[in-house]
């Protein structure tokens, strides 16, 4: 009944599990990390920094626009705290229901330093899911 | 109005009563050990402060059904509110209105977090008294009783607390608004309705299994298996519950991802969101749980392990409250800035330091139990968690970093109270046997669990590592980026999935393994079967690689999935008797149910198609293989509400759907919806083809000014595997609530039960 090998083995499945799933970690951590970064933070960044990132902001009502010919809408994303910042955003693509000028809005993209725009790939709106309370009006 | 204020006097009795009867039961132990004397309700003798918590502490199962019943009271009494329309207390104000059906109202009661901690708190009073009522609770000692008491009225007097204090649904307004706002018209949905409650049922429902492995472990009775001190274990006095809990949770997640998929309109179901990240922690941690479980109950082993991670369990249920309250990782420079959070994250530590010490001083079997002075000692850091938050609370000082200074220090010391460093249970088997594999499943399931936490915390861990970069290793604090960072959806698609399809590699050939391998014999319980498998899942590989799926972890996730759907069902078809076992029918449906799931993901994430397309009425457009034709387009009203008045009015669009021979595959009629008090914005709502093939969903995007509709057409292959199975996951644990004998591990190697792999048997 005494195991001898029973253990080694156990030890050194262990040590290749935890290898394999140490190397798919630090794989994807290395690959994937990019800044989650507001509005102000953006702007202060050289743009080659931000080849792929996530920014954080509000929707403002000047500049906003439907794209005429395929779903899509350019905005000015502005800083949540310092209005004073904001930054021209493209996106192309089925717009969220709960974007609307005002909205909280997370979107994920490049900088394109020739356009001076953000073009995001994705666009989100804050889930209804969070609980969040809506600013009193 | 004094109905309210009554309400919330409610819950601030209730507090009381949890944290009296806690600090009663703790004095009470405490006194027992001192005096040396087994404990008996009988209190002849005893000089007075001992004699009057002893008398007291036979109060704490009452306590439980009196905090059950209160919270039944308050939640009442919001449910009134929300019937009556009251729109004084702002809460109802905040998610109802007077246009929003009856139904509706009476689940806003968890729209928001003030309600939903109720429910919760609720949920878990109401488990915990149904609980302490069952003849399997009286079957235990009455030590490790009052050890539950004292644990679960320590929790339910926490969330008491948060509610009092911090969360109270009762609040009132300074004046009745004439109407309320309304509930999100995203919540007006089935899914959304019963997604929060089926979570929160399954977070409480762990509670109790949770409270009664502590409370067996801090009696000392763990390892009691024989003569006077036994006494039925706590795996088997819980099952209902652990089994329940598992399946509402499993419920819960399912419910939520049909829920974005029907009513979210972006064409997919799961985002890797920190919220639904928070669900699925719990989720692996209490599946990893049944895991080692099977091993516990059928082979007498791990039984440390097993406190462990039940108890696990029930601080990821915590934890994932936090995490969906605090809002530590939207807002990512604040650590704990919610409400909720400075208090969570500080009985989150109390809870963690509670289990890891009565985990470590488990005396083993045969050794001396350790003295209850030292338990109700470690008990100590739950009840100074409440005194720390009620001083924060009135005196007004920054709890959360003293707090946690107090409870990580402490937690440094747990290695010197390690008491029993040559106990070791029995050796398990060699790891490829059924023992040492579901071993691994367990790892596997761990291992995912904490990928997700790293991963949805990374924003945070990164923030708190520059914070102290100079204290860093250099290696480290260079590589760190230069901003907050996170991660998306990407990284867990690449590092997660590989993971989901190792347990189809696995199902494949698990249920064929031997518990115990004699020298020379054959590791599987039916060769035949099991090789029919493996070789099916290399022919279904090659044939699936042919048609054009190349998709590595699609691949092999597809060919293993229905590869081992096919052994099950060779497992079934040649051991018939496994039919009229309650329990092996259990986990095996529940595997079916995964690998239909892991089907599901393997073909409609990867292979997804959408198409965006904009046209006027009459005209056409390719969505891949599919010919999408706009006949209709028109404009309703939803139908009227308890005050005649229509709750939304709608566009919707008729899609005719022809295939590439123009035969006729359906029609589609997506809308576009404005809701009542909700003007601003427009809602979509999916129209969907069933099909166990290819799904085609359509989704109205808007209507431009010359009468283009712009539309989203996605074709979804595969995806309704995914619910099927999912319902399935969440049904078939019923069939095991049934305790089963237990089987020895001396009982012959070739039994009838051997064949299968129950996770839930006894």
């Amino acid at each position: 009944m005494a195991k001898k090998n029973g253990k080694g083995m156990y030890a050194a499945t262990l040590g290749l599990f935890l290898l394999g799933v140490g190397y798919l970690m630090f794989v994807g951590l290395s690959e994937n990390t990019m800044p989650f970064i507001n509005v102000s933070e953006a702007l202060a960044m050289p743009a080659t920094d931000l080849k792929l990132a996530r920014l954080f902001g509000t929707v403002r009502e000047d500049g906003l626009s439907r794209m005429a010919d395929k779903p899509g809408v350019t905005f000015l994303l502005e800083d949540k705290d310092d209005a004073s910042k904001s930054l021209w955003v493209v996106y192309e693509g089925a717009v969220p229901d709960a974007f609307k000028p005002g909205a909280e809005v997370i979107v994920e993209g490049a900088l394109e330093e020739a356009a001076k725009a953000f073009r995001a790939e994705s666009l989100m709106t804050k889930c209804p899911s969070k609980y969040q309370k809506e600013n009193r009006g | 109005m004094p109905l309210y204020p009554t309400a919330s006097a409610l819950l601030h009795i209730n507090f009381f009563i949890s944290f009296l009867a806690a600090l009663c039961i703790l004095a009470r132990l405490f006194f027992d050990a001192r005096q040396g004397a087994v404990p008996a309700s009988g209190k002849a003798g005893a000089p007075f402060p001992a004699s009057f918590f002893s008398a007291a502490a036979d109060w704490s199962e009452l306590a439980i059904s009196g905090t059950a019943l209160l919270t039944t009271l308050a939640s009442a009494i919001l449910l009134y509110a929300f019937v009556s329309h009251d729109f004084i207390v702002e809460y109802v104000a905040q998610y109802s209105d007077t246009t929003l059906p009856l139904f509706y109202r009476l689940t806003a009661f968890w729209a928001g977090q003030d309600g939903s901690l109720l429910f919760w708190a609720w949920s878990v009073a109401v488990g915990g008294a149904v609980f302490v009522l069952l003849p399997s609770f009286k079957a235990v000692s009455e030590r490790t009783r009052l050890w539950f008491c004292l644990i679960f009225l320590c929790i339910m007097g926490f969330f008491l607390l948060l509610l009092s204090l911090w969360s109270n649904p009762f609040k009132l307004l300074d004046f009745a608004p004439q109407n309320g706002r309304g509930l999100n018209p995203l919540l007006q949905n089935p899914g959304m309705i019963f997604h929060p409650p089926l979570l929160f049922l399954g977070y409480g429902g762990f509670v109790v299994p949770g409270c009664l492995a502590l409370a067996q472990t801090l009696s000392g009775k763990l390892f009691a298996t024989a003569g006077e001190q036994a006494e039925s274990p706590w795996d088997q006095a819980s099952r209902p519950f652990i089994l329940i809990a598992w399946a509402l949770l499993t419920a819960g997640i399912v419910l939520g991802a049909w829920w974005a998929y029907m009513e979210l309109g972006w064409g997919g179901y799961w985002a890797w969101d920190p919220v639904e990240n928070a669900s699925l922690i719990p989720w692996l941690v209490a599946s990893a749980y049944l895991h080692t479980a099977v091993i516990g109950s059928r082979r007498g082993k791990l039984q440390r392990t097993n406190v462990f991670l039940i108890s696990l369990t029930t601080i990821s249920a915590f934890f994932a409250t936090y995490l969906v309250r605090s809002g530590v990782v939207q807002s990512l420079h604040a650590f704990g800035s919610g409400t909720v959070g400075a208090p969570l994250i500080i009985f989150i530590l109390a809870f963690l330091y509670l289990s890891l010490a009565a985990v470590f001083c488990a005396p083993a079997p045969g050794q001396k139990k350790p003295p209850s002075a030292l338990a109700a000692l470690l008990c100590t850091p739950l009840l100074a968690a409440f005194a720390l938050l009620l001083a924060s609370a009135f005196l007004g000082f920054n709890a959360p970093s003293f707090a946690i200074a107090a409870f990580v220090l402490p937690l440094l010391l747990l290695p010197l109270l390690y008491r029993s460093p040559n106990a070791q249970g029995q050796p398990l088997e060699e790891i490829n046997t059924k023992e040492g594999l579901l071993l691994l499943v367990a790892w596997l399931l761990l291992a995912l669990a904490f990928i997700i936490l790293v991963a949805t915390m990374w924003p945070v861990i990164i923030d708190t590592l520059k914070a102290h970069a100079d204290a860093l290793p250099a290696f480290i604090s260079a590589r760190l980026p230069k901003n907050p960072s996170g991660l998306d959806a990407a990284f867990y698609n690449q590092t997660c999935l590989p993971l989901f399809a190792l347990f189809a590699l696995l199902l494949l050939f698990c249920p064929f393994r031997k518990w115990r391998i004699a020298e020379g014999a054959s590791g599987f319980t039916q060769p035949k079967a099991a090789f029919a498998a493996l070789g099916a899942a290399l022919l279904l590989a090659a044939g699936l690689w042919a048609l054009g799926v190349k998709n590595p972890v699609a691949l092999l996730a597809a060919a293993c999935s229905l590869a081992a759907m096919l052994g099950i069902a060779l497992l079934f078809g040649s051991n018939r008797q496994l039919f009229s076992l309650k329990s092996a029918l259990a986990a095996h449906g529940v595997h079916i149910g995964l690998l239909m799931t892991v089907l599901g993901v393997a073909f409609s994430g990867p292979y997804q198609e959408q198409h965006t397309l904009q046209l006027a009425r009459g005209q056409s457009a390719q969505a891949g293989d599919y010919q999408v034709t706009l006949n209709q387009l028109y404009e309703g009203e939803g139908p009227a509400g308890p005050d005649g008045n229509s709750n939304y009015y709608f566009l919707e669009a008729e899609l005719l759907i022809t295939d590439a021979k123009g035969g006729h595959v359906g029609t589609l009629s997506p809308q576009r919806r404005v809701y009542a008090n909700f003007e601003k914005q427009t809602y979509a709502e999916v129209a969907t083809r069933f099909s166990l093939g290819k799904e085609i969903y359509a989704t109205l995007l808007s209507l431009d000014s010359d009468g283009k509709a712009a539309l989203t057409v996605n074709v979804n292959p595969l995806v309704n595997w995914l619910w099927i199975g999912g319902t399935l996951m969440s049904l078939f644990p019923f069939l095991g609530l049934r305790r089963v004998r237990r089987v020895r591990s001396d009982a012959p190697e070739e039994s009838l039960a051997d064949s299968s792999s129950p996770a839930t048997e006894r």
